[in-house]
This record gives C-alpha cells, sequence and structure tokens, in this order.
C-alpha cells in the first residue's frame, strides 16, 4: 500500500499527520487514560547507585477512575 | 513556520523565557479547560461546581491575556510548531 510521504517542511503552515493540536491529543488520551511504567538505573563507572521504579497513572478523574481522596483530598 | 518557535536570543532571553513559561501555562490552561468540559459532560457535578469552575476558567484566560500584553507577547507567539507533530495549541 502507497502511504502519502509526510513534508517535514513546506510554505503551508504544517498540520501534522495527525491532524490535531497536541493539546487536544492530550486531552483525548488523558480521557482513556495512560500507565507510564518504566525503570531507570543510574550508575557510575558501573556501579549502579540510584534505581527509580516508575509505575504512573495519567487519567482523567471519571467514575472508572474517582480521585483517591473522596473530599477533593488535602488541598 | 520557524518564527513561530520560542527562539532563545542572549539579547531579549528575558522576554523569550516569559513567553516559554507562558507557554506551558497556556497548555495547561487549555487542557484543564478540555478536561472540565469532559466533566461537565458527564453530569456527575453540582450547578454551583459548574459555575465556580466555569469563572475560575474564564479568569484564568483574562489573566494570560493580561500577561501577553503586560510582557508584549502575542497571543499566536504562544503557539510552537512541532514539526511532524502538527501545532500546540489550535489555531483560532
Amino acid at each position: 500500500m502507497e502511504r502519502a510521504v509526510v513534508p517535514w517542511d513546506g510554505p503551508e503552515p504544517l498540520s501534522g499527520p495527525i491532524g490535531v493540536p497536541l493539546v487536544d491529543l492530550l486531552d483525548r488520551v488523558l480521557a482513556t487514560g495512560v500507565v507510564i511504567s518504566g525503570d531507570l538505573v543510574i550508575a557510575i563507572a558501573d556501579v549502579p547507585l540510584v534505581r527509580l521504579s516508575l509505575h504512573a497513572l495519567l487519567s482523567s478523574v471519571s467514575e472508572r477512575v474517582p480521585a483517591p481522596w473522596a473530599d477533593g483530598g488535602p488541598l | 513556520m520557524t518564527d513561530a518557535r520560542v527562539d532563545l536570543d542572549s539579547d531579549k532571553v528575558g522576554k523569550d523565557l516569559v513567553t516559554l513559561v507562558l507557554t506551558v501555562v497556556e497548555l495547561l490552561r487549555q487542557l484543564m479547560e478540555r478536561q472540565a468540559i469532559r466533566r461537565i459532560d458527564q453530569g456527575d457535578l453540582t450547578d454551583e461546581q459548574t459555575e465556580e469552575i466555569g469563572t475560575t476558567l474564564m479568569l484564568l484566560e483574562q489573566r494570560m491575556t493580561e500577561l501577553c500584553e503586560q510582557h508584549g507577547v502575542r497571543p499566536e507567539d504562544l503557539n510552537l510548531d512541532l514539526g511532524p507533530l502538527g501545532t500546540l495549541l489550535p489555531r483560532d
């Protein structure tokens, strides 16, 4: 299947292959919710010194993903 | 569209940094605005909460406009061109 090449540069303002501004993209991603996980070890001279283990949930507050505090939290 | 970038110039680095900060704040503001609309559409907020969110977002937008005017930043300066990803904010 032939795919049209997305131009990186041109006289026209770029709209991007997705055609959606990043802020709208983030809005949709948050509406679905994402989990970011990763492991990071910082080492110097092959000696591991710091371990960072990440499990982050990024989502809109909804019935499926309620806020962890019923009263709005320690604001 | 290179003129839409935040170009850090040593002569006017102060103003450019303000532009950068305002860009991030504006992104968050618009994101919160969209999330608030979703939340209101879900219908689990009271009228009072909806009213309060609306007022707060309106004040935030006013404040952003004021800040842009104070620092001589045009609203379109806050919209970054992310190349193949498109733009940061919707074009008006």
